[in-house]
């Protein structure tokens, strides 16, 4: 046998000393409530109701990030125009942002004191408290991550392709849904993932920003907040089976697509 | 005899040599200093905390602001290292800390509760005391006070509301009112509001006059009857009732409308006692915090009071000089 | 079919400039240059997916300047064949269809005759994935003709291959030229390849067209020195001239003829530099003795260079004549060449 040399297994070390780092606090969590207390935990009518506007205000953040990143990320993948470095800034800085100052700079620009929380209001919509401003927040810190998905994905098309097909009599439309969205769609999906995870494990802004309706982060820190760990361990291994159960099967579906292609 | 009296004289003195300099080494307060308060004392504590700093230079003051509740259930039920609580509501210092987790209470300072609006706020223009409760119900208005479960204000916000149902003698007052005030209004920290003023977020909010006057906003005083500021009125505030959370998630404990009144606990097991004390100390000073709460709106109580003889006995010697005995 | 007036073209690096050419209908037209010349700009700004800054495109006496690309009637296939990964080679093949309205009947035979000509019938449900260069390119040329374009753009479309397949697939693009009606303009940076299949060509360099003509004209009557080395033609001098004589650097030279006005660079081709051990008396005029200063392998030929005095030129022989003429490094040999052979500009 090969002896293995010492950067081997320096490598080795390093993956599980990773591992054991991600795992044990998660592992430690998830076993830690008894089933009894798990059973007691999701038949609570509050419990259900806040993982489940998790989900949907999540699912709404990334399908917003959908329509209307993905011409902006085509545009960006195809594109060399001067700024083009800033507006990717731009889209990057949500990243960077502290979550509260996200909430704290989206309440300040919804409430009446300024002039476009005056339009809100004239609109009848409430982003203070409400399921729109929790969209909105998450949309916000999700955004980037799509857009910056999608573009990868149109940038691995060589341009070459749409430029065959428009010879051939495809328009800009057609050429899109034809070539570019059946290659590439692989990559929305993946963007659609990364956002919506994104965005259901945000705290810190939707907090400030909303603190009823609850979603599911909000509550798990209030029953931690007001009852201790025991109370609000069993909430979050329901929030994180749900979410894994939730991307475990996206990932099998686009698994499943990769090989069929 | 005179040998034996020289004797007892010489070992006093050397006692007196070998304690003092370590007397001089306990003397000086260090490290952390652990305080969980309610979020209405954070504007004069912080003002507190850089004069005591600066007195005592190795003492780093760690405060928490929250929901008075709130901060009692962090030593309770989280078992958080805590040495000072003060709580917008003595009460919550009975009923969740003593007697296993504290063993006094020190009542300093009161309040009163107003409601609060912007220039921005909708009838601004319109808003008095005569009609405020009127425009709370009109559609439209987007009012609101912090939770009843996590922080006094908000129970002593509803216990206002009931009080003023019964003062001007209009049955249903309150049930109307809170019609018009859904869940998204509430908040868990009665200060959180004040920033949804500010951006027009909110219109109105439920608070104390201290933090109104500290954060500069328009406010409508209310009479003392509904005001929960003047304990002559103590029998009238009793009649407001409101159930908040008890110990357990499930259980209810009842709170019954008294004027408001602080209180501060030095924690039985503080791991800093020693800077407890001396913070505690200049806090119920009349020269030293209790001026800075005076001058923040915020009357305090000139000496504070504690319940009994025997809790003043169990108080720390240096602060028994500060406090009376008054129920 | 193809006029291009004075267009211009700024593309960061490349830039074109006053290019001007005129394209027949049903021509086989090459463009040649170097890397970089700008070859494939004009191809796509013929397309219509590069924009022209200045001047016109006119195909088929119709303005398409302004027209987006999917409306010229142009195709285009491109070194690479870009064929769509996720199609199979049928739905390739017909993707165009779907943008004519082409009648069923008519496309159905468009198709099969496509697919017997290039000899594709076996593939049809495959994927591109696996399939090789050759393969590609066909199935590329037969999605790109099965719309009945007026032109046919082609990018370097033989430089992806063997140089084995090479040859047999210009016999097939040759074939396939013959029996459609499109006006070809292939790309390419390989003289030979020009040679075999073009009608007419133009030569361009740093984005600027050099010389535009039949084949044989650019061959043996280059314009410009660029044009003459790009031809291969090596021996290349400047020289004075006086009456019917040249002199380079010294040496003089027999041109039969008079040169023209304002010529001053006289050309000859390696392969009509004659090698001979002993002085030839023959009809050629000119007859130099000289030394081998190098002999390079290139494959097919060996080139010889022959410094006389000043002077060095350049010969390609054959292998057998290398054996023959025992020619090694700092052997002495004599070079002739006919006048007609010597081309002036």
């Amino acid at each position: 046998m090969v002896k293995k040399e010492p950067f081997f297994w320096i490598t080795v070390s390093c993956g599980l000393i990773i591992l054991a780092f991600i795992l044990i606090p998660l592992i430690e969590m998830l076993t830690a409530p008894s089933l009894s207390m798990l059973k007691e935990t999701i038949q609570d009518k509050d419990v259900v109701r806040s993982i489940r506007l998790s989900i949907y205000t999540a699912g709404l953040a990334a399908l917003i990030a959908f329509i209307f990143g993905t011409p902006l990320a085509y545009l960006l993948a195809r594109t060399n125009f001067r700024g083009k470095h800033l507006i990717e800034s731009i889209i990057d800085l949500p990243i960077v942002i502290p979550h509260p100052v996200v909430g704290i700079a989206i309440l300040s620009v919804a409430g009446r004191g300024h002039w476009l929380g005056q339009i809100f209001n004239e609109l009848g919509i409430r982003i203070m408290g409400s399921v729109t401003g929790i969209v909105v927040v998450l949309t916000f810190v999700g955004l980037p991550f799509y857009i910056n998905a999608v573009k990868n994905g149109f940038e691995s098309i060589p341009p070459r392709l749409e430029n065959v097909s428009r010879s051939l009599g495809a328009s800009m439309f057609s050429t899109f849904a034809r070539i570019t969205f059946p290659l590439a769609w692989r990559s929305m999906l993946i963007g659609i993932i990364m956002c919506s995870a994104r965005a259901i494990s945000e705290f810190g802004a939707v907090v400030i920003v909303a603190y009823h309706p609850m979603i599911a982060p909000v509550l798990l820190y209030e029953r931690f907040e007001g009852y201790g760990l025991k109370y609000s361990q069993p909430v979050a291994v329901w929030l994180v089976s749900v979410c894994l159960a939730l991307f475990l099967i996206l990932r099998i579906l686009t698994l499943r697509n990769a090989k069929n292609a | 005899m005179k040998n034996n009296r020289i004797k007892l004289v010489i070992s006093l003195f050397c006692a007196a040599i070998i304690l003092l300099p370590a007397s001089l080494v306990l003397a000086e307060p260090s490290g952390k200093l652990v305080m969980f308060h309610a979020g209405s004392l954070s504007v004069p504590f912080a003002a507190m905390e850089k004069v005591f700093e600066a007195k005592y230079p190795k003492v780093d003051l760690q405060r928490e602001a929250s929901g008075s509740q709130k901060a009692a259930r962090k030593v309770s039920d989280l078992k958080k290292p805590c040495d000072i609580m003060a709580s917008a509501d003595y009460k919550v210092i009975d009923k969740l800390l003593i007697p296993q987790y504290a063993a006094l209470n020190i009542r300093f300072a009161t309040n009163q509760l107003v409601l609060c609006y912007t220039d921005k706020s909708r009838y601004a223009g319109e808003v008095n005391a005569g009609n405020w409760y009127e425009i709370l119900q009109r559609k439209g208005v987007v009012w609101g006070h912090s939770d009843p479960n996590l922080d006094p204000c908000g129970y002593r916000s509803l216990m206002v509301m009931q009080l003023a149902e019964k003062h001007y003698k209009i049955p249903g007052l309150y049930d109307k009112m809170l019609a018009n005030r859904p869940i998204e209004n509430v908040r868990p920290k009665s200060v959180e509001l004040i920033s949804l003023l500010q951006t027009g977020n909110m219109d109105y909010a439920w608070e104390y006059l201290s933090v109104a006057v500290q954060h500069k906003l328009n406010y409508i005083v209310l009479p003392d009857e509904m005001n929960l500021g003047n304990y002559k009125y103590d029998n009238f505030y009793a009649q407001a009732v409101v159930k908040v959370s008890g110990k357990k998630p499930g259980t209810y404990m009842e709170m019954k409308g008294k004027s408001c009144t602080y209180g501060v606990t030095l924690i039985s097991d503080a791991p800093n006692k020693e800077a407890a004390v001396a913070f505690l100390e200049y806090m119920l000073d009349p020269e030293g915090g209790l001026k800075i709460l005076k001058e923040m709106g915020q009357p305090p109580f000139i000496p504070c009071r504690v319940s009994s003889e025997a809790m003043k006995a169990k108080l720390p010697s240096e602060l028994q000089k500060l406090v009376t005995v008054k129920n | 079919m193809i006029t291009i007036e004075n267009v211009n073209i700024h593309l960061g690096e490349f830039d074109l400039r006053e290019i001007n050419l005129s394209i027949e209908k049903n021509e086989f037209f090459i463009l040649m240059g170097p890397t970089g010349a700008g070859k494939t700009v004009l191809l796509e700004a013929i397309a219509g997916l590069i924009r022209v800054d200045s001047g016109h495109i006119v195909v088929d006496g119709r303005d398409v300047t302004g027209l987006p690309p999917e409306k010229r009637g142009v195709s285009i296939v491109y070194q690479d064949y870009s064929l769509f990964p996720h199609l199979t080679v049928r739905d390739n093949i017909t993707y165009g269809l779907h943008f004519h309205r082409t009648p069923k009947a008519e496309a159905a035979k468009r198709f099969d005759r496509l697919v017997e000509d290039l000899d594709l019938s076996h593939l049809l449900h495959r994927l591109p994935a696996n399939l090789s260069g050759g393969e590609n390119q066909r199935i590329a040329l037969a999605r790109a003709l099965i719309v009945d374009p007026k032109v046919l753009l082609l990018d370097e479309p033989l430089s992806a291959l063997d140089p084995g397949f090479r040859e047999d697939l210009r016999k097939g693009l040759k074939r396939l030229h013959e029996t459609t009606d499109a006006t070809f303009l292939m790309v390419t940076h390989d003289f030979s390849e020009a040679l075999s299949l073009a009608d007419r060509a133009a030569v361009m360099d740093g984005g600027k067209i050099k010389q535009v003509g039949g084949m044989k004209e650019i061959f043996q009557r280059p314009e410009s020195t660029f044009v003459a080395d790009f031809v291969g033609m090596k021996n290349l001098f400047t020289a004075s001239f006086h009456d019917t004589k040249a002199a380079i650097n010294g040496l003089e030279i027999e041109l039969g003829k008079s040169p023209e006005n304002g010529h001053g660079y006289i050309a000859i081709r390696p392969e009509d530099v004659v090698l001979s051990r002993r002085e030839l008396h023959s009809s050629m005029r000119n007859s130099f003795k000289g030394t081998v200063t190098e002999v390079t392998d290139q494959g097919l030929y060996y080139e010889v260079s022959i410094a006389i005095e000043a002077v060095t030129f350049k010969s390609l022989i054959t292998k057998s004549s290398l054996f023959d003429l025992e020619i090694g490094e700092g052997s002495h040999i004599y070079l002739s060449f006919k006048a007609t052979a010597i081309h002036t500009f």
